[in-house]
Parts: structure tokens; C-alpha cells; sequence
């Protein structure tokens, strides 16, 4: 797994470091507040240029984007993120039946808010990401090898007959979740519960998504998935066979 | 009057076939009428010259055989050329010649031979027993005599007959033929109504694209003034729904500065006293629900501009009642009715989990809270039942209470902060659903608000088992917009009077 080295920060970082691209100067001063207040460190930045270019600096734990920016839009400013980094990305969207929603997870991001939000909500999805990001790795001890896939929990490399595959912290999670009990159906519930952290009320889109783009990496043809199958009406499994 | 009410009983087609129907006839009629009389007159003029002719012949050929003193008037008649058809006689001195059968010569009009008596030829037509004769009355003064010849009309008439019977036949052949050419027309003329109703039921039904497509050139105009009103009503609706979700997109931003910012005050108010921590829990209230009224608004809104998406999930019918209830209202009983636990249904879980805690919400506000939620199987549907411990709904304000901005009963004002927009999206989140909401009595008093969804499958034996005709799609939030549409209509000027 590739690893620029300013990703390693927040290992020995105790303050989680919040990166903010917001154009709403309000919003952004009172979203800084109530963070800081948590006990986030927060860097604001007011379009998208300005952000890529603090993360290029000084990267951050999680990034919060929104949809709407001056410059580029959230999602072509969280592709651009996706291009040198694994961070965790938490869209800021318009509306929660949207293709906002879809568009931006396709885009890259882990997770999505709807405008308002409350801050609880918010914080929680915040710790949910920096959980994940921790425990990463702490999976499971043993290489889990599935098909041509290797899987190594701890070490949070995935090689596919022998090569690396390059993987966000939430489809590594998504994939160690699915793979340690091979050809056992999780439903999208028990997905968005264990890896995100929500309840039975969470959006089944971002499983779905997050799916597709696993797919897009370890399968040999992601329209037809012989290792990450979709079981109809039920949910998804990894299966040790084809 | 009485054609008043025709008109309202029989169709316009029907009413364009009779008025051909019956002009026809007229016309055939009339054209029917004038030919006989004139083959009628031409016939029987053609029939008189010709019988004068042979009378003048023949009573010529009688005078030079009346001058011979030995004359045998009787015998000499009976050589004249003559047949069943016609008959010949003579008048001299007071006495009768001829030996005719076909007509008496008493039965001859009198004033026929009162004009021959006095020296004038004429002829008349006659009766007798039921035909019709031509008498040529020739006088011969030389020989002091009267020669009367007679033909019968027989043929003539039956001739006459036959072209009367064909014509009246074709007469109403033709008002028959008429009437069809009348159904012909009419169906072709209502045509474009058709394709104009048809255009207007698909805009009724929500697509408001439909435009009217005229070729004829007749139809441009009427093509051009319906496209053109449905232009401004597609204008119309466009503006309103931008309208609503203008604004409340505007709100959006504010309101999640303030949420932010009221989460930075309340996190420590250790300082506070009392009464500005009060201050701050109305604040925080009425932020919270300021948002689920932007919430709901952009919500509506979306709905009405047909932009809403589901995002349909398939659940077990039981399960999912279950989770509402643990995350809305811990703590009421769940009565699940039979195998209603194994049903499948397709549910938005956003959408649906907003409608039941619109439910809960309303029932805590107005009734006394939720004191059962129920699920139970209909035939291709699972019912979901929200009892509350209020005094009922009156069966007046069962439908009026799922309006915009109506409020449950009066006089509930001073203890809700929120507007009746809850109960109206219920309505549109489960119309999205194809299903239906309707509120009834609760054995035992209080209201029961009852949700109907769309049965998708059910599980047996581990196996889940699609019901007939239920996959779970994307649907398009198209679907119902003509109730919804006056649903909205009724909603808002009813609810301006009540408000």
C-alpha cells in the first residue's frame, strides 16, 4: 500500500487534524469553533485550490469537503485528494436524495452530511473515520487468501496475485470485514454498522458504492465479480471460490 | 328545451348522424318527389297525344262509314283496330254503338260528352273500379254523331307505380348512406379531440412534457393554443417549485451556522444561570425544528418538481418496525400480526423513518403519544398501524389533516412550535412508495394512522420468496403526481382559510 509520508502524521499526532473546505465564511468560523471545541485541530480553507494545497502541506487526519465550491467542485477536489492520498473524506451535500450523494462517494469520499447538520452528527461520523483509520490493521492477525487475493489484516497490504492493490482505509476496512468469515452473506445493515458506524437507519448507498469500487480493484472484471458477490435481497459476501 | 336535452343526452357524433341522416332524406325526397312528377306528367302526355291521334283516325275512318245510308255501326267498330287495352263507341240520335265490355257508356263522364255534344273534342281521365281510364271524345257533326274511344291507364300506372316505389327506395337508401358518410365524418372530425384528450390525460398524469403534434392545418390552431396553455402551466408549476426550494435552500446555510454555534454555547454552560440556559434550550428547540421545517419544505418542494429519487431497500416488514420503534418511541408495544414479520417490502429508509416520526411526533404533540405500533399482511400489501391515546379524528377532518400547513384540531397553537407540513409529506413519502396513509378510529377510542405498502416477497424456510409482480426498482417520483398535484391545490387554499 502506498504511503506518502506525510499520512503517517496523526500516528504520532494525539490532536486528530481537521481539514475544512468550506466557501461560507459563517459556516466555516462556526464549524472551526464547535470542532477546535472538541478538541480537533482545525485548518479552514475557502475554495478547493487552497485546500489541495494545505493538504499538500501539511495533510490532515479527515477532510471535510463541500459540494459546492468557488473554484472546482467537491468532487473534483476530492478526486484530486484520492489521486496522492488515502485520507478520509466526509462530503458536505446539498441533500440526501441526490446524485450529489452517489457522485461524491464515486468521487472517492468515505462518508457524506447533509446541510444542516447537527454537530453531533457530525462528530460522530468524524470518530467513526479516525477510528477506522486507527484500528486498520488490528483486523486480524493471519493472511487471509481468498482466490488470487492476499490479505494481511495487520500489515493492511492486499496483494492480488502478488501485486499490491492500492486501497482507501474504508475499502480496506470494508474488505477485512467481508473476508474474515469468507461465504458468509453480510447484510448492507450489518456493513454500514460495523465498518461506519451507523445504525439500521444508515444510507445502504455508501455500502453500495464502496462495493463498486472495491470491485473496480481486486476483480478481474467488476461487472462480473467471481470473488465480491452480491447475494440479491440479502446482501454481499466474499466467497472462497467462484 | 326538449332540444336542449337532447343535446345532452346524445353525443355530438351521434347528434352529426341523425342531422345527416335526416338531411339526406329530405334532400332524396325532394329529388325523388320532382322526378316522378315529371316522368309522371311526361308519361301521361306521351300516352294522350298518342291515343288522340289514333281517336282523330279511327273517327275518321267512322264518319265515312256513317255517310253510307246501310250502315252497320256495331260490326263496323268491331273491325277497328283494337285491343283489351281499348274500346270504341258511338253516340247517334239518342242511341249507343259499340260492344265494348272494357267500360259502360253510362260510366262516362258527363261533361266529356256535353263539350262533344257541343261540337268540341276532349278528352278526360276517369275512375271506374279502381282504374284509370282515357276517354277521346271526337264529335262528327257531318253524320250528327259523338265517337268516344277509351283507353285504359293500366300499365301507365303500374309503371308509374314501380318508379314511385324505386324511388322512394332509393330515397332512403340514400338518407341511410347518408347517416354513415354523417358517422364517417363526425369520427373523423372528433379525431383530434381524442388526440387532444389523450394529450391532456398524460399531462394530468404529471408528464408535463406531452405537447400536441398538428399536421392537419385545420388543427394548428387549436395544437398551438394547447401547447401554448401548457407551456404557461409547466412555467407556472416550475416557478412555484423553485420558489419553495429557493428559499428554503437559502435557509439551509444560516441554519447550519447556527446549529454549529449552538453547539459550541451548550457545551459548557457551567457559568450560565439559570434563566439563560433556558434561553438556550428555546433557542436550540426552535433551530431544530426551524431545520426539520427547511427539512420538510425542500423536501415538498422536491416532490412537487418530480426531482424526488427513492432509494428503495428491501426489509423484512416486522424488522423494520422494530428499529423504528427502538429509535423513535423505546418502550411502546409492537404487535406483529400473523407472518407480517416475514413480509418484504421495499422501503426509502430515510423517507419511511421520517414518515413514522412524523407519525410519533404528531401523536406526542396532539394525542397523548403512541401507545401501540402494529404490523399486519393484506393481500399485496403489509399494513402498518400507529395507534395513538388521543380523542380520535373526526371523520370530517380525516382527509384535511394530511394538507400543507393543517393543523390537528384547534386551539393546538400554543403548545406546537411546528406547522402541518408532517403529516402532508407522510402523504408524499408514501405516495413515492406506491402505497397509501389514511388515518381510522382505534378499537377502543384514539386515532390509528395506518400505512400501506406494497408487498415485495416474503421469506419461508430461510428462502426469500418474490411476491408476484414486486421487484424493487428505482421509481421516479412521477408517479401519483395528478393526486398529488390537486391534493396541493385543495391544500393550500383550504388551508389559507384555516390558518
Amino acid at each position: 500500500m502506498r504511503q506518502p509520508p506525510h499520512q503517517r502524521r496523526w500516528h504520532s499526532d494525539c490532536v486528530p487534524r481537521i481539514l475544512l473546505i468550506e466557501d461560507d465564511d459563517r459556516i466555516r468560523t462556526s464549524m472551526r469553533l464547535a470542532l477546535t471545541d472538541e478538541g480537533h485541530e482545525v485548518v479552514e480553507a475557502p475554495n478547493a485550490t487552497q485546500g489541495l494545497d494545505a493538504f499538500a502541506g501539511n495533510g490532515a487526519d479527515v477532510v471535510l469537503v463541500d459540494v459546492m465550491l468557488p473554484d472546482l467542485d467537491g468532487f473534483e477536489c476530492c478526486r484530486r485528494l484520492r489521486k496522492s492520498s488515502d485520507v478520509p473524506v466526509i462530503m458536505v451535500t446539498a441533500r440526501a436524495d441526490t446524485h450529489d450523494v452517489v457522485a461524491g462517494l464515486e468521487a472517492g469520499a468515505d462518508d457524506y452530511v447533509t446541510k444542516p447538520f447537527e454537530m453531533k452528527e457530525l462528530s460522530a461520523r468524524i470518530r467513526a473515520l479516525l477510528r477506522r483509520a486507527r484500528t486498520t490493521g488490528s483486523a486480524g492477525g493471519d493472511t487471509i487468501e481468498i482466490q488470487s487475493l492476499e490479505i494481511r489484516p495487520d500489515a493492511g497490504v492486499v496483494r492480488r496475485r502478488g501485486e499490491p492493490v492500492h486501497l482507501t482505509r474504508t475499502e480496506f476496512r470494508l474488505l477485512c470485514e467481508l473476508a474474515s468469515t469468507p461465504d458468509r452473506v453480510y447484510s448492507r445493515e450489518q456493513l454500514l454498522e460495523r465498518v461506519w458506524g451507523y445504525d439500521y437507519f444508515g444510507d445502504g448507498r455508501i455500502v453500495d458504492v464502496h462495493v463498486r469500487r472495491l470491485r473496480t480493484k481486486i476483480e478481474d472484471d467488476p461487472a462480473r465479480p467471481h470473488i465480491l458477490v452480491t447475494v440479491r435481497g440479502l446482501g454481499y459476501k466474499v466467497q472462497t471460490a467462484p | 328545451m326538449k332540444f336542449l336535452r337532447l343535446r345532452r343526452t346524445l353525443g355530438l357524433r351521434a347528434r352529426v348522424t341523425v342531422a345527416f341522416c335526416i338531411g339526406t332524406f329530405f334532400l332524396a325526397g325532394v329529388m325523388a318527389g320532382v322526378a316522378y312528377a315529371l316522368a309522371h306528367n311526361y308519361l301521361l302526355g306521351e300516352r294522350e297525344s298518342s291515343a288522340k291521334r289514333q281517336a282523330f283516325v279511327d273517327a275518321r275512318l267512322v264518319r265515312s262509314e256513317l255517310r253510307s245510308p246501310d250502315a252497320d255501326v256495331t260490326s263496323f267498330l268491331g273491325t277497328l283496330p283494337s285491343n283489351s287495352e281499348s274500346a270504341s263507341l258511338v253516340y247517334r240520335r239518342g242511341h249507343w254503338f259499340g260492344s265494348s265490355v272494357l267500360v259502360a257508356p253510362s260510366h262516362l263522364p258527363p261533361d266529356l260528352m256535353n263539350r262533344a255534344l257541343a261540337g268540341q273534342a276532349a278528352t278526360q281521365r276517369f275512375e271506374q273500379s279502381g282504374t284509370t281510364y282515357l276517354a277521346v271524345a271526337v264529335p262528327l257533326p257531318s253524320v250528327s254523331a259523338v265517337f268516344v274511344q277509351v283507353f285504359s291507364l293500366r300499365e301507365l300506372n303500374s309503371t308509374l307505380h314501380i318508379l314511385s316505389a324505386s324511388l322512394a327506395v332509393a330515397a332512403v337508401v340514400t338518407a341511410l348512406a347518408g347517416g354513415l358518410l354523417g358517422a364517417w365524418a363526425s369520427r373523423l372530425a372528433v379525431q383530434p379531440l381524442r388526440t387532444v384528450a389523450a394529450a391532456a390525460d398524460e399531462i394530468a398524469r404529471g408528464n408535463l412534457d406531452t405537447r400536441l403534434q398538428a399536421q392537419d392545418r385545420d388543427l394548428i390552431r387549436l395544437a398551438k393554443a394547447f401547447n401554448a396553455m401548457v407551456d404557461a402551466l409547466q412555467a407556472r408549476i416550475a416557478r412555484d417549485a423553485r420558489f419553495a426550494s429557493d428559499i428554503s435552500h437559502e435557509l439551509r446555510s444560516p441554519l447550519t451556522t447556527l446549529s454549529a454555534s449552538l453547539a459550541v454555547l451548550e457545551r459548557d454552560t457551567s457559568g450560565w444561570r439559570d434563566s439563560q440556559r433556558q434561553a438556550l434550550e428555546l433557542v436550540k428547540s426552535e433551530t431544530a425544528s426551524f431545520a426539520r421545517l427547511v427539512e420538510d419544505l425542500l423536501e415538498i418542494s422536491r416532490v412537487d418538481a418530480g426531482a424526488a429519487e427513492t432509494n428503495l431497500e428491501e426489509v423484512f416488514a416486522g424488522e423494520f418496525l422494530c428499529q423504528v420503534a427502538a429509535n423513535l418511541c423505546p418502550g411502546v408495544p409492537i404487535d406483529i400480526v400473523g407472518d407480517a414479520g416475514r413480509c418484504v417490502i421495499g422501503v426509502d429508509k430515510r423517507r419511511m423513518e421520517r414518515v413514522f416520526a412524523n407519525l410519533v411526533q404528531n401523536a406526542d404533540r396532539y394525542a397523548g403519544g403512541v401507545v401501540r405500533l402494529g404490523v399486519r399482511r393484506d393481500a399485496h400489501a403489509v399494513r402498518f398501524e400507529v395507534d395513538d391515546a388521543g380523542p380520535g379524528i373526526p371523520p370530517a377532518q380525516r382527509e384535511r389533516i394530511f394538507e400543507r400547513f393543517a393543523r390537528g384540531g384547534h386551539g393546538h397553537r400554543a403548545t406546537g412550535t411546528g406547522v402541518g407540513l408532517g403529516l402532508a409529506l407522510a402523504w408524499e413519502h408514501v405516495a413515492l412508495h406506491r402505497g397509501r396513509i389514511w388515518v381510522e378510529d382505534r378499537p377502543g377510542g384514539g386515532a390509528r394512522f395506518v400505512i400501506s405498502l406494497p408487498l415485495v416477497g416474503e421469506e419461508s424456510d430461510g428462502e426469500r420468496v418474490p411476491h408476484a409482480g414486486g421487484a424493487v426498482e428505482r421509481v421516479r417520483a412521477g408517479v401519483d403526481r395528478l393526486t398529488r398535484r390537486s391534493h396541493l391545490v385543495g391544500g393550500t387554499r383550504r388551508g389559507d382559510g384555516s390558518t
